[in-house]
């Protein structure tokens, strides 16, 4: 059920409403890379210097903690994004993502919510930013 | 990291349920519009459609192979607007303009993600911190 507090009409606007945190494995960047078709040798576990993580899979971050945090509601409509990426990923990384609503308003009588997630890793490295706007019911 | 070429290298996805569903997985994303059919097909869309995510990924795509990296330089951004949804079946290609200089003094790449029919699905643009090529 989604939280009264984030929807249209009661959201609180510009306030961080969920935290999530997420230890990021090996398995999570192969079954990413292997849904993708990412074959780079840098994402594997043997890589020299470290594996990492395709740029988008920090998309997946931010969709998860919204979901499982019950703040997008069913039905929500992406419309478009506004994003930045900061440094890879890396398999064992424990990355925090921070989710805010960050406005709100009502066109051609839709209403849309503006949607920003942060994510950083343990040493506060932006990992990504995505703000994205969604038509929502 | 060897000097570009003047373009960016073709790429493309093909969407479809198997991996829609698997993107839910990967992302936690289940919204019914994009794993239940029975909804989807009861949707202004009339079927399922796929993640926003899903059709970004040609971009992604390619400019890693066209820098031959494996993930973006840090700064990087996107500005991006979806235009209509992709649906199991679609096959979504980049159409990328030729890279040009950014007045922030990067490089700018305006881009396209087309079904087959040749439909803008998404928009935007694409900024790298540093010039490239």
């Amino acid at each position: 059920m989604v939280d009264p507090l984030t929807t249209f009409e009661a959201a609180e606007i510009g306030r961080p409403l969920r935290e999530g945190h997420i230890r990021l494995t090996q398995a999570d960047v192969d079954a990413f890379c292997a849904l993708l078709g990412y074959d780079d040798p840098a994402y594997r576990a043997d890589a020299p210097g470290g594996p990492v993580a395709p740029t988008s899979m920090g998309l997946t971050f931010g969709l998860r903690l919204g979901w499982e945090a019950d703040v997008f509601p069913p039905g929500a409509i992406r419309v478009g994004d506004r994003n930045r990426y900061g440094v890879p990923a890396r398999p064992g990384d424990d990355l925090t993502t921070v989710l805010t609503i960050t406005a709100r308003f009502v066109r051609r009588e839709r209403k849309f919510l503006e949607y920003e997630m942060v994510t950083r890793n343990r040493t506060g490295d932006l990992v990504c930013s995505v703000a994205f706007t969604a038509i929502v019911p | 990291m060897t000097r570009p070429a003047p373009s960016l290298p073709t790429a493309e996805i093909a969407i479809s349920q198997d991996l829609i569903d698997g993107y839910a997985a990967v992302s936690g994303d289940f919204n019914p519009v994009h794993v239940d059919r029975a909804f989807g097909a009861a949707s202004a869309f009339g079927s399922t459609i796929a993640h926003g995510c899903l059709p970004m990924e040609p971009i992604f795509m390619a400019l890693q192979r066209w820098l031959g990296v494996p993930a973006l330089p840090p700064g990087s951004t996107m500005d991006l607007r979806y235009h209509r949804p992709s649906r199991p079946g679609d096959v979504i290609r980049l159409d990328a303009a030729t890279p040009e200089a950014d007045p922030g003094g990067g490089t700018r790449i305006p881009f396209a993600c087309l079904n087959q029919a040749g439909e803008k699905v998404i928009e935007g643009v694409a900024v790298l911190p540093a010039a490239v090529g």
